[in-house]
């Protein structure tokens, strides 16, 4: 891992920087000083690739690649943030350590891949699939014997893997979601969802949505305001059940801290 | 514990994470508990769900407050589309409880 990290960094770092770095401080000028949110916007979008090559490192540990790639972007938007106008060096130069860094401190964190056995990773891996094989072939949703029987596992057994599917994510069971003061919610990943975008309470949501992927933003919407089953949402998305169930636990979490409640 | 009860009552993994999300989102709302009891009682295909004493009087207002507006993602809304009832509940002075009704299909 750190072999490569260095050697990664000035590859990534150097590429786009030299041409790009003009506008990326035109756009951090409007952010910082201006105020203007859309440059923000802008310098996230522009600088995913590099949260997306720094992320492919980390991928294989047990966590989905999409994940890893959204922390990272939690990272590029805090180098966005600090980033000091008086500093002459290029946002991307400044923004991979803190891309890594936050990439780092999840998996410290929350990683599963440090916390959970492999082997609750590896059947909750297989669960996902089985959960979609049984829904299609009953018909409905299967209970935790029907998928235990299926594994060959104990429905205890189980039940501690979908544990541990959610145990990496920022649920707030036993801790404020304040209580880790270098998360940055302030997420602005994605594009504009116009089902919100028409919805009266856009000004008090908008910034908490914002905060989120798009595909994140429609799987809400799909869920809460146009009642779709988990089933229905994984089908329509094209990913599991169970990652809909992730996805949905992760961004109303992210909601809450970004809405400060 | 939830997942205990799911299995128990055989219910189906959609129902179970569905309940599962109502409580989570109802402590994560409520903040830090020093004690909290969970009860489960099943009748005639209804899981009910009793959760309590919750401290924080917010959940009041916004389990209370007026009915959620299209385009609302709130703790009212989350709850409306993952159960099928929800009441607020003062017992005897010990704080608030809160009970969620979920009918559920996987009962034999």
């Amino acid at each position: 891992m750190s072999s490569t990290s260095s050697e990664g960094r000035d590859r990534i770092g150097a590429a786009p920087v030299g041409t790009a770095t003009g506008s990326d401080r035109d756009l951090l000028h409007r952010y910082h000083d201006g105020g203007e949110r859309d440059a923000r916007e802008r310098l996230v979008q522009r600088h995913m690739p590099l949260v997306r090559a720094l992320a492919r490192r980390y991928a294989g540990r047990g966590e989905p690649l999409e994940d890893i790639e959204q922390v990272g972007a939690i990272g590029l938007l805090k180098a966005i943030d600090r980033y000091d106008l008086e500093r002459d060096v290029a946002l991307t130069t400044y923004a991979t350590p803190n891309i890594v860094g936050e990439i780092k401190r999840h998996f410290r964190d929350k990683g599963w891949a440090i916390r959970i056995p492999r082997g609750l990773q590896e059947l909750n891996a297989r669960m996902s699939r089985t959960i979609e094989r049984l829904t299609s072939g009953l018909g409905r949703s299967p209970t935790i014997a029907e998928i235990g029987r299926e594994l060959s596992v104990t429905p205890e057994q189980v039940l501690e893997a979908l544990e541990a599917g959610s145990a990496y994510a920022p649920m707030s069971l036993s801790s404020s979601p304040s209580g880790d003061a270098e998360l940055d919610p302030m997420e602005a990943v994605g594009k504009e969802d116009e089902a919100f975008e028409r919805s009266e309470q856009r000004v008090t949501l908008e910034p908490a949505l914002a905060a989120l992927p798009s595909r994140d933003r429609e799987i809400l919407r799909k869920r809460f305001e146009d009642g779709l089953t988990q089933t229905q949402i994984a089908e329509e998305v094209g990913i599991s059940q169970m990652h809909v169930s992730r996805l949905i636990r992760k961004s109303l979490e992210r909601m809450r801290s970004e809405l400060g409640q | 514990m939830l997942g205990g009860v799911g299995d128990r009552f055989d219910l189906g993994f959609d129902e179970l994470d569905d309940l599962q999300l109502a409580v989570e989102r109802l402590l994560a709302e409520a903040g830090a508990q020093d004690e909290l009891r969970i009860a489960v009682d099943l009748s005639e295909g209804c899981l009910t769900t009793r959760i309590g004493p919750l401290s924080k009087t917010t959940i009041v207002e916004a389990l209370q407050g007026p009915e959620s507006r299209p385009g609302d993602l709130n703790l009212r809304r989350v709850l409306e589309t993952v159960v099928d009832a929800f009441a607020v509940e003062e017992v005897n002075r010990d704080g608030l409880y809160v009970t969620l009704d979920k009918r559920v299909h996987g009962i034999r």
